[in-house]
C-alpha cells in the first residue's frame, strides 16, 4: 500500500474542533425545547430494601409538578447484554444500592422538583446488604436477585493446554493476590437527556419519540427505548448531539435515558433530564474493583510456561456488561505474549453497590495489572531484563493463539525497541540515583469485538454515502462522535479515497431516523469497523464516477487518479488514448448540455469546449458526469469481521476475539518520596501500534490521554466505600490528576499496517491505558524496591510497603490492609451505625457490625 | 442541585453591611468569594433567607502598609492578590506560599483571605448532597446526632482545612471584628473554638473586616508544606506552617502551627520554647516533628487514614523547620 496519501496519515483538526472550543457546539445539557420540563429522579437512600408502598400524592400536587413516575408506569426489565436484563427504568419491587432510581419528577424547574422529590413518601422494608464481593459469594439468602445463587452473576472456567504440566515445566513461580479498586470514567460532560413526544402531523396525538442523549449508542438506546415503553423502533428516533466524553459510561442505556422518556410521556410535554455529578457517580458502570490471585510460571531462558488466575470483580448490583468483563479478563490473558499453557477462573459477583460496567480497557486492565507486576518478580527471579523477558514471549503472528484469539499484524516488538531505545533503558535502568527508578509493561486491545453482544448476523456497521451536484459529499453513519474524532476519522476515508477535499464531506452521524445501523463506540470498534464500511461506501460511489469519467476521458476506469479535487488520467496512457477524444469531446458536451438550472451550465461548458480535449475533469464534472450516466448517486457499504476471527468453542468463547489487536510498550520514569511515600510519575515513554495512523495527531492524543487515565488509577484515583456509601461521589474528593502531576507523555506511534484495517488501521484509544499502570508500580520496584500489590498507589500504601520492608516501626497506615499483600477490599474508616443511630438498616447489615475500633469520641 | 431561593443584600458601605446583618442575622449568610459558600448551599447545608454580598465594599479590599505597625488586609483581598503582594512576599513569605496552594487559580481569583479564615469546616460525612446525608443518617454537625468519625462521643471533629490561617497564627496575626456594637480586635487564635460545629467565636451578627500582621513578625523567614494528593485543587489533608528569625546562627525565635488535622488550625504547643536559642539540626528537627504529631488529632474526615496524615504532619514538620532555618 502506498503512503502517498493526501489526507489519510496528516495532522488533522477535528471537524468539530472549533464548534467545541468556541461553545458553538451543542451537547445534550444546551439543548431545549418549547413547553420543555425539568426531570429530577429520587434515588435510594438503603443500600438493599423492598419496596412496600410509593404514595406520589403529596409530590403531584405542588405547584409547578407536572407529572411523578414510579416503576409501574414502566414496568419492563431491560440492560445491554441480552442476558442481563434485571434492570427496570425505576425500580419495582427492591431497591438494590444508594442511589438506585426510585421515581422521577417532571416539573417547571429543578427547584420545584427537587422540591417535590422530598414529597413523595416511600415506604421500605430494609434487607441486609453485601459489600464486598467475597462474603456475597457465601449469601445464601436476601439474595440481590433471586436468580442468581450467592450472588454470582457468571462464572466462567476456562483450560486451555495444560497448566499443571506448565508450572511443572517452570524453573519460577510467583504465586500472589493482586487488589485493583475501583474507578470511575469522570467524563466532563455529566449524561443528559431531553426526551419528547412529537405530536402526530396527521392525527394530532402524540406521536413518534424524539431522544437526543449524550450516548455512545443511539441503536441499542433505540432499541431498549422500544423495549420498555412497548413501543416499536420505528417509533423512535435517537440522536446523538456532541458528547463531552464517554470511555465507556455512555457505552449502554443509563437509566436517565429511559427514565426522561417515560416522564415525558406521563406529563405529555418533553423533558430534560441531566444527572448532578453525584448522580453521574451512581449511575457509575466504571471498572469494577478486582481481586486477582494470579500465578504465573516461568523457565530459566524467560520462557512463561503456564499462568493461571482467579479473578472476582465486585460488579455491584446489576449485571451491565458484566458477564463481558469476566469474559475479557480471562480472554484477553492471551494475545498479548505466547502463552501456552492458561487456567482461568473469572466470577462475576453481584453486591449492593453502584454498578459497573465498561470502562477504558474494558476487562483488561486490573488482570493486565497483575500479570506485568508479576512478570517483573520473574524477571528478577530468573535475573533478566524485564524488557528482554517480554520479547522472549513474543507471538509468532499470524497465529492462533491458546485460547483461540486470531493475531494477524503484530506490532509489539517494535513497541518495545523503541520506548527501550527512547528512554535509555539499556544505560538507565538499575543505574538512577536511590529513590528514582524506571519500569515497563505491555498492554493490548481489540479493535472491537468481533462478536456483537446482540447475537445478531447484521453487520456491525452501515455507512450511505451520496454525492449530489453541487459537489458535495455527505456520508450517513451510525458511528458516534464522542470526542474520539470518529466523524473526523469517517471524513478523512471519504475525502482520501475520493480524492476531494476535506471541506467538501459533510458527516451525518448518530440518528437513527437518517444514519444506517451502527452498534455504537465501545470496544474501539468504530475505526476499524465503521471505517471499514465507509471505505466500502465510498468507494462503491467511487466506481460510479471513475465508470463515468471514464467514459468522458476515454480511458478505462482504472487508469483514473482521484485527488485535489481533480480526475486525472494517470501518466502514461495519454498518448494511447489520443485517437478516441473527439468523439469522446462531442459526448461529452453533449452530457454537459443537459444540465439544467446549473451554475456549470454556461461557463463550464464554455470553458470545456475552448480548451479541447482534457486528461482531467474537476471533481464536480466527474460527479454531474456520474449523475447524468447513472442517475443518483448513492452508496453503501458495510462491515461484518470475517468468520476466521470469531473465535473458538468453548462456553464465552465469543467475548475477547478481534479481528485486530492494538499494543502497547510503556517506559514510566518515576521517584518515590521515601519518607512520605509520594510517587511522581517524571516522564511517560508510551508506543502504540495502531495499524496506521489516519491522523497522527489524534492518535498521540488518544495515548496521551490513556497514560493520564492510567496514571489516575495508578495513583489517586479510587471510589472510596463505607458500607455501600459511596464517600467520595464528587471530582473534588475522587481526584483524577490534574494538570499539575500529568507527566510528559512522549508519544511514539507504530504502524504495522493491519491487513484487514481501513487503510491498514486499528485501534489506538484503550490499548495504552492497560500498560500504564504495571509500568508505573515496576518503576516504583526499580526505585525503593516495594512491589505494590494494591491501585492505587497513594503515598499510605507506598509509605506501609516502604515500612514492612524496612522493618520500621510499625503503624497502621492502611487499616489493616499490607498493601504489598492485601488480602481484602478495605473500607473507609468511622462508623456509618453506632449503637442504634445511624440510618436505618437491617440488624444483619454490615454496618452494624460493631467495630471494635469505632472509639474516639470526646476529648 | 439547584441553589436555594435566597434574597440577595448588596451594601455598598460597611455601615450598610453591618444594618443588614443587626436586622437579619439569624437568617442570613455571608458571602465572599462564594466558593465555600456556594457549592455548600446546593447541598442544602445552608437555606437562608438572606445572602449578604460583601464584593461591593471598597474599604474591605486591599494591602496596606503601616508605619511602624506592620501590614493590614482587608477581608476582601483576593488570594491571588496576596499571592502575587510583592510587600507580603518580601516582608511575611509563610502567608503568600500558603495563599499560593489554596485550591486552583480560578478559585484563588474568587476566593478572599476572609473566607479562607472563615472556611466551613469540612467532613467526607457532612460535606455532601442533602440525599447523600439521609443515607448515612446526618451527622451531628448537621441534622443528626451522630459524629461518623468518633461514634462514641458528642463533639463534631470535622476538620479545618484552610490553608492562610496557619501562616497566620505563626504570624500572630489579630482580626478586626465588626458588628452592630462596635469593632474589636482579637488575636487570631481566639478566632477559633477548636469544635468542629460551631467553629467560630464570631457572632451572627459580626463580620470579620480586616488582618493585621504586626510590624514584631515581619520579616520571619517562612515556609508552609501541605499534604495533599493532587498538586492543585485539593484542600489540604495536613498542612505546616513554620515562621523562623535567627541571629548569629542561632533561631532567636520561630512558631509552628497546623491546619486540616483538628477542627481548628492550632499552633504548635512547645514548639517555640524547643526552638528558641537552638541551632537548627536534623534531631532538633525531628523533635518539633514529634511535638507537631502529638498535636495533630487527625480522624476519619477526609481521604487517606487519620495514622498517615498524623505522620506527615511530623515528617512535613521536621521538613518545614529545616527548610525555614535553610532560608
Amino acid at each position: 500500500m502506498t503512503n502517498d496519501f493526501s489526507i489519510i496519515g496528516k495532522p488533522i483538526a477535528m471537524v468539530d474542533a472549533a464548534g467545541k472550543t468556541t461553545g458553538s457546539g451543542k451537547y445534550a445539557d444546551d439543548l431545549s425545547a418549547p413547553g420543555m420540563l425539568v426531570g429530577k429522579i429520587l434515588h435510594s437512600p438503603f443500600p438493599h430494601a423492598r419496596i412496600k408502598r410509593i404514595d406520589i400524592t403529596r409530590a403531584e400536587k405542588l405547584d409547578g409538578v407536572v407529572a411523578v413516575v414510579i416503576g409501574t408506569d414502566a414496568p419492563n426489565p431491560y440492560g445491554i447484554l441480552p442476558v442481563g436484563h434485571d434492570e427496570y427504568a425505576l425500580a419495582l419491587d427492591k431497591v438494590r444500592y444508594v442511589g438506585d432510581n426510585v421515581a422521577c419528577v417532571a416539573a417547571i424547574d429543578e427547584a420545584t422538583a427537587e422540591k417535590a422529590l422530598e414529597l413523595i413518601d416511600v415506604e421500605y422494608e430494609v434487607l441486609p446488604a453485601y459489600f464486598d464481593p467475597e462474603d456475597s459469594m457465601k449469601a445464601e439468602t436476601n439474595l440481590i436477585h433471586d436468580n442468581k445463587p450467592h450472588n454470582i452473576e457468571k462464572d466462567y472456567h476456562h483450560v486451555f493446554g495444560d497448566p499443571e504440566k506448565g508450572f511443572a515445566e517452570a524453573d519460577q513461580i510467583a504465586e500472589a493476590r493482586f487488589i485493583a479498586n475501583e474507578v470511575t470514567h469522570a467524563a466532563m460532560e455529566p449524561h443528559c437527556t431531553l426526551a419528547a413526544f412529537e405530536i402526530d402531523p396527521q392525527t394530532g396525538k402524540p406521536g413518534r419519540l424524539v431522544v437526543q442523549s449524550s450516548t455512545q449508542v443511539p441503536y441499542y438506546l433505540q432499541h431498549k427505548l422500544s423495549l420498555v415503553l412497548e413501543m416499536p423502533m420505528s417509533q423512535i428516533r435517537v440522536i446523538k448531539p456532541l458528547v463531552g466524553g464517554g470511555f465507556g459510561g455512555k457505552s449502554e442505556v443509563i437509566p436517565l435515558e429511559i427514565i426522561a422518556a417515560i416522564a415525558a410521556r406521563k406529563a405529555k410535554a418533553p423533558v430534560k433530564v441531566t444527572y448532578t455529578r453525584e448522580e453521574v457517580f451512581w449511575a457509575h458502570r466504571g471498572r469494577p474493583r478486582t481481586i486477582v490471585d494470579l500465578k504465573t510460571g516461568i523457565k530459566k531462558d524467560g520462557r512463561i510456561t503456564a499462568v493461571k488466575a482467579r479473578v472476582v470483580q465486585d460488579g455491584g448490583a446489576y449485571c451491565s456488561y458484566g458477564v463481558v468483563t469476566i469474559l475479557y479478563s480471562g480472554a484477553l490473558l492471551g494475545a498479548l505474549y505466547d502463552i501456552p499453557n492458561i487456567q482461568y477462573d473469572g466470577y462475576r459477583v453481584l453486591t449492593n453497590k453502584p454498578v459497573c460496567g465498561a470502562m477504558r480497557g474494558h476487562g483488561t486492565v486490573n488482570v493486565r495489572f497483575a500479570f506485568e507486576s508479576q512478570l517483573d518478580e520473574l524477571a528478577a527471579k530468573i535475573g533478566k531484563d524485564p524488557a528482554d523477558v517480554r520479547e522472549i514471549n513474543l507471538l509468532k503472528p499470524p497465529c492462533i493463539t491458546v485460547n483461540g484469539l486470531r493475531v494477524r499484524s503484530y506490532g509489539l516488538p517494535e513497541c518495545i525497541e523503541k520506548v527501550v531505545d527512547r528512554s535509555g533503558w539499556k544505560q538507565r535502568k538499575g543505574k538512577l540515583p536511590r529513590g528514582r527508578g524506571l519500569g515497563i509493561a505491555c498492554s493490548h486491545y481489540v479493535s472491537g469485538a468481533a462478536n456483537s453482544i446482540i447475537r445478531s448476523d447484521m453487520p456491525h456497521s452501515t455507512v450511505n454515502i451520496k454525492i449530489d451536484r453541487d459537489g458535495g459529499v455527505v456520508v450517513y453513519t451510525g458511528a458516534s462522535d464522542i470526542g474520539q474524532g470518529s466523524d473526523t476519522m469517517v471524513a478523512q476515508i471519504a475525502a482520501e479515497t475520493l480524492g476531494c477535499s476535506l471541506s467538501r464531506v459533510k458527516v451525518v452521524a448518530a440518528d437513527t431516523d437518517l444514519t444506517p445501523i451502527d452498534i455504537g463506540s465501545y470496544s474501539s470498534r468504530v475505526t476499524f469497523m465503521n471505517g471499514n464500511a465507509t471505505l466500502k461506501a465510498v468507494q462503491d460511489v467511487k466506481k460510479q464516477i471513475a465508470s463515468a469519467a471514464a467514459r468522458k476521458m476515454s480511458c478505462e476506469p482504472q487508469e483514473l487518479t482521484f485527488r485535489n479535487d481533480i480526475v486525472t488520467k494517470k501518466k502514461g496512457h495519454v498518448g494511447a488514448d489520443a485517437p478516441v477524444r473527439p468523439a469522446e469531446q462531442s459526448s461529452a458536451a453533449s452530457v454537459s448540455g443537459r444540465v439544467e438550472g446549473q451554475i456549470l451550465r454556461g461557463s463550464l461548458q464554455q470553458k470545456r469546449k475552448d480548451e479541447g480535449p482534457k486528461d482531467s475533469l474537476s471533481f464536480e464534472e466527474a460527479v454531474v458526469a456520474a449523475i447524468d450516466f447513472h442517475g443518483a448517486l448513492s452508496g453503501t457499504g458495510s462491515y461484518a469481521p470475517p468468520l476466521e476471527a470469531r473465535g473458538g468453542k468453548h462456553k464465552g468463547a465469543g467475548v475477547g476475539p478481534s479481528p485486530a489487536y492494538s499494543y502497547s510498550a510503556q517506559v514510566a520514569e518515576v521517584s518515590v518520596d521515601e519518607e512520605t511515600g509520594e510517587v511522581t510519575v517524571h516522564k511517560v515513554w508510551a508506543s502504540h501500534d495502531c495499524g496506521r495512523a489516519l491522523n497522527p495527531v489524534s492518535v498521540e492524543g488518544q495515548i496521551i490521554g490513556s497514560v493520564w487515565m492510567g496514571m489516575g488509577q495508578a495513583l489517586t484515583e479510587e471510589m472510596v466505600w463505607k458500607d455501600g456509601m459511596l464517600m467520595n461521589p464528587g471530582l473534588l474528593e475522587y481526584r483524577s490528576p490534574s494538570s499539575v502531576e500529568s507527566p510528559e507523555v512522549e508519544a511514539i506511534i507504530v504502524e504495522s499496517i493491519d491487513p484487514e484495517g481501513p487503510f491498514g488501521a486499528k485501534e489506538c484509544s484503550e490499548g495504552s491505558l492497560a500498560a500504564t499502570i504495571p509500568a508505573i508500580g515496576n518503576a516504583i520496584y526499580d526505585a525503593v524496591g516495594v512491589r505494590l500489590h494494591e491501585s492505587p498507589f497513594t503515598p499510605e500504601r507506598v509509605l506501609a510497603a516502604l515500612r514492612a520492608k524496612k522493618n520500621a516501626k510499625p503503624i497502621n497506615l492502611t487499616e489493616g490492609v499490607d498493601p504489598t499483600a492485601p488480602a481484602k477490599f478495605r473500607e473507609h474508616g468511622g462508623s456509618l451505625w453506632y449503637r442504634g443511630k445511624g440510618p436505618e438498616r437491617h440488624p444483619l447489615d454490615p454496618s452494624r457490625r460493631e467495630a471494635p475500633g469505632a472509639a474516639g469520641g470526646d476529648d | 442541585m439547584s441553589l436555594p431561593q435566597f434574597k440577595l443584600l448588596r451594601p455598598r458601605t460597611l455601615a450598610d453591611a453591618i444594618g443588614h446583618l443587626d436586622k437579619h442575622a439569624s437568617n442570613l449568610r455571608v458571602i465572599a468569594g462564594g466558593t465555600d459558600l456556594i457549592p455548600s448551599m446546593r447541598q442544602k447545608l445552608f437555606e437562608p433567607e438572606f445572602v449578604l454580598d460583601l464584593r461591593h465594599i471598597p474599604e474591605l479590599k486591599g494591602i496596606h502598609e503601616r508605619q511602624e505597625s506592620g501590614v493590614e488586609v482587608g477581608a476582601l483581598t483576593s488570594l491571588t492578590d496576596i499571592e502575587h503582594s510583592a510587600l507580603l512576599r518580601r516582608r511575611y513569605p509563610v502567608l503568600t506560599e500558603a495563599a499560593a496552594t489554596v485550591a486552583s487559580p480560578v478559585i484563588r481569583n474568587m476566593g478572599t483571605i476572609g473566607g479562607n479564615i472563615c472556611l466551613d469546616t469540612r467532613c467526607l460525612w457532612y460535606n455532601q448532597s442533602l440525599t447523600w446525608r439521609k443515607g448515612c443518617g446526618f451527622c451531628i454537625k448537621k441534622d443528626g446526632d451522630l459524629c461518623h468519625v468518633a461514634p462514641g462521643g458528642t463533639k463534631c471533629w470535622a476538620a479545618f482545612s484552610g490553608d492562610t490561617p496557619p501562616a497566620l497564627l505563626c504570624l500572630n496575626a489579630d482580626v478586626e471584628i465588626v458588628g452592630p456594637a462596635g469593632s474589636r480586635r482579637i488575636p487570631l487564635r481566639e478566632f477559633y473554638t477548636g469544635l468542629g460545629d460551631n467553629y467560630r467565636t464570631i457572632q451572627p451578627n459580626e463580620l470579620l473586616t480586616r488582618v493585621f500582621l504586626p510590624e514584631s513578625s515581619a520579616d520571619y523567614s517562612g515556609v508552609y508544606r501541605k499534604l495533599r494528593i493532587r498538586g492543585s485543587i485539593d484542600y489540604p489533608l495536613a498542612g505546616v506552617a513554620v515562621v523562623m528569625k535567627r541571629s548569629n546562627g542561632h533561631i532567636a525565635d520561630a512558631r509552628v502551627a497546623l491546619t486540616a488535622v483538628n477542627p481548628a488550625p492550632v499552633l504548635v504547643k512547645g514548639a517555640s520554647e524547643r526552638l528558641a536559642g537552638k541551632v537548627m539540626d536534623e534531631a532538633l528537627a525531628e523533635a518539633v516533628g514529634d511535638l507537631a504529631a502529638r498535636t495533630a488529632k487527625p480522624l476519619t474526615t477526609s481521604a487517606l487514614t487519620p495514622e498517615y496524615r498524623r505522620e506527615m504532619i511530623r515528617v512535613f514538620t521536621k521538613r518545614a523547620v529545616l527548610a525555614a532555618a535553610a532560608n
